[in-house]
């Protein structure tokens, strides 16, 4: 078997347990459905490109996008836990190369990502097929949000844990830096309407723009706008991936 | 054929020289014992051998492969422990077993068969259900050192194995070692502060210091070549007279009043000059409550050894 696959079959096995599906499958699926439904008295409405998409489906659309940040934070408790508890030193003295590591982690937190992707859109295609306008581009759109925002945030979390040291810190960031993407974002609410110094906030987070992505395939909204957002989200992830592996590299034993 | 070779091996922290000129050279098929206080070089000299970081000067190559050019073909090969624990939290003993012989690529089957060995080796049957994280300190190094084995390798490195082990656990360790020797003409880089365990278990020892080595050879002759000087000492009940001034001209001796009063003979020719004193003794009526002598073992060795590098003009 390949080092790469036996890593990524190792990274898997060391993560999948009851705790991280409730986190990863269950809660988002709670929330499209019981917060999805309540808000729907304050949010009727919400103008996507040329439609009018319900609260319920905006949400489940955004989960989506929120799920596959979600699922990188699993990379940097890899690379953290690895750190922590002697195993990055033992894979390292063994039949690996560092770039074996770090691809391994890339692969498994695009596994995941896909995963739980595909499993919200299954689970949220009730809520959203009214409005669905699937087409040819809406499988590439959604692998493609899935790949690049499970390189730009797994890098983002595979930085904050080589560069903290203690297990508090590195809780409190990574959560920390984890709730501010989600909630400043438009994965939850549109930005139409929000007030203008959050609005702009959405717009400078990464996640906003993987969202519109997402939706983007989902609802048959493929703007120019939406092409930039691609474009800068491969770049972004090219930068924070690069900056990642060279941290990485450098990690002393 | 030679297993480790190092010449003028080198490594610097910042400015701070752990690894001093190193030039080893082990034969396979053995324990080599490396011993040395704390600090001394020990585990950045396994991390050195292993390439898990590369040294700041000097040659190694380790089962005749540069490890300069090609490290990956030398991990492929050995085994190492290192010092620190290393375990993954949330996978029970057995599984632990199962997955590190996985990620050496051992087929299925024979992970299954030495997981079950291993588990009655190590004496893990009992907890092989429990997850690493719910385990004791010693119960989690001996999954540490099991799961090792789990894979085939030509040269096994390990980093004080022992720390944390009970005494019966311990013995186990070592008696397993000698029988993978002995079975497989494994190589066994052992680094260890317990020097009865390095005498039980090592063909030839090296003591470090400050990064540099300061002897290599087996046991017995280091016991030969540094324990001449035999210690006895001797218990008296308390006298009145002076014992400075009766004993003014015996060299060798050392006396000591309190907690009581002894006097200890550490010389090469402890004998003779044991019996000086017994003379001088018995002419003045001391009787005598206890004498011993301490036997030369690795531990005393390693003692004078090191201490003698610490002294300031070496
Ligand atoms: N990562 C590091 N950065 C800076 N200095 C280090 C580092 N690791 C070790 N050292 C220094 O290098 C020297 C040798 O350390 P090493 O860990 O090799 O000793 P050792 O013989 O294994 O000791 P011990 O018996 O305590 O395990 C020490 O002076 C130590 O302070
Ligand atoms: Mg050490």
């Amino acid at each position: 078997m390949n080092p790469i696959i036996r890593l990524v079959y190792r990274n898997l096995t060391i993560s999948i347990n009851p705790g991280f599906i409730i986190w990863q499958i269950l809660f988002p699926l709670i929330y499209i459905f019981v917060a999805g439904y309540a808000y729907t008295s304050l949010i009727e409405n919400v103008p996507f490109g040329t439609k009018d998409l319900s609260y319920p489906a905006f949400l489940a659309s955004g989960m989506i996008g929120f799920n596959i940040m979600n699922s990188t934070l699993i990379s940097g408790i890899i690379i953290w836990n690895d750190r922590r508890h002697g195993m990055f030193e033992q894979i390292m003295s063994g039949p690996y190369t560092r770039s074996d590591y770090i691809l391994s982690n890339i692969v498994t937190i695009g596994i995941i990502g896909l995963v739980s992707a595909g499993l919200i859109t299954a689970v949220g295609y009730p809520v959203f097929f009214e409005s669905v306008d699937f087409s040819i581009v809406t499988i590439p759109l959604l692998i493609f949000a899935s790949v690049v925002g499970a390189i730009l945030f797994g890098s983002i979390a595979s930085i904050i844990s080589t560069r903290l040291r203690s297990s508090e810190g590195f809780n409190v960031i990574i959560n920390t830096v984890f709730l501010f993407f989600a909630f400043a974002s438009t994965a939850f609410y549109p930005a139409q309407g929000a007030p203008q110094p959050l609005a702009t906030a959405f717009y400078i987070n990464p996640l906003s723009y993987l969202v519109d992505i997402v939706r983007a395939g989902i609802f048959g909204q493929i703007t120019d706008f939406v092409i930039m957002e691609m474009i800068f989200l491969i770049v972004l992830a090219s930068i924070l991936f690069v900056i990642a592996t060279k941290l990485l590299t450098k990690l002393d034993f | 054929m030679l297993c480790i070779q190092t010449s003028n091996l080198t490594k610097k922290y910042g400015s701070s020289l752990a690894v001093d000129g190193i030039d080893l050279e082990i034969k396979s098929g053995q324990v080599f014992g490396f011993l040395g206080p704390n600090g001394a070089g020990k585990s950045t000299v396994i991390k050195l051998l292993t390439t898990l970081m590369p040294p700041t000067k000097g040659k190694l190559s380790v089962l005749g492969i540069d490890a300069a050019k090609s490290p990956l073909e030398i991990r492929r090969k050995i085994g190492v422990v290192l010092q620190q624990p290393s375990y993954e939290m949330t996978l029970s003993v057995e599984n632990s077993l199962d997955k590190y012989g996985m990620m050496w690529d051992v087929d299925k089957k024979i992970r299954k068969q030495r997981t079950e060995e291993l588990l009655t080796s190590f004496g893990l049957q009992d907890i092989r259900k429990k997850k690493n994280d719910d385990l004791s300190i010693g119960q989690r190094r001996r999954v540490q050192v099991a799961r090792e084995f789990m894979h085939d390798m030509e040269l096994l490195f390990l980093d004080e194995p022992t720390v944390g082990l009970d005494p019966s656990a311990r013995r186990d360790l070592l008696d397993f070692l000698k029988k993978q020797v002995q079975k497989t003409g494994l190589t066994i880089f052992y680094t260890t502060h317990v020097l009865s365990e390095a005498e039980y278990l090592c063909d030839n020892v090296a003591i470090i210091n400050k990064g540099k080595i300061l002897a290599v050879d087996s046991p017995n002759e280091l016991k030969n070549r540094f324990g001449r000087e035999k210690t006895i000492k001797i218990n008296l009940s308390n006298t009145s007279l002076s014992l400075n001034e009766l004993l003014s001209d015996i060299p060798d001796c050392k006396i000591e009043l309190e907690p009581e009063t002894t006097i200890t003979i550490n010389s090469s020719n402890s004998e003779i000059v044991l019996m000086n004193i017994l003379k001088i003794l018995n002419q003045n009526n001391i009787t005598i409550n206890d004498l011993s002598a301490i036997p030369t073992n690795l531990e005393e060795i390693f003692l004078k050894v090191v201490s003698d590098s610490n002294e300031p003009d070496n």
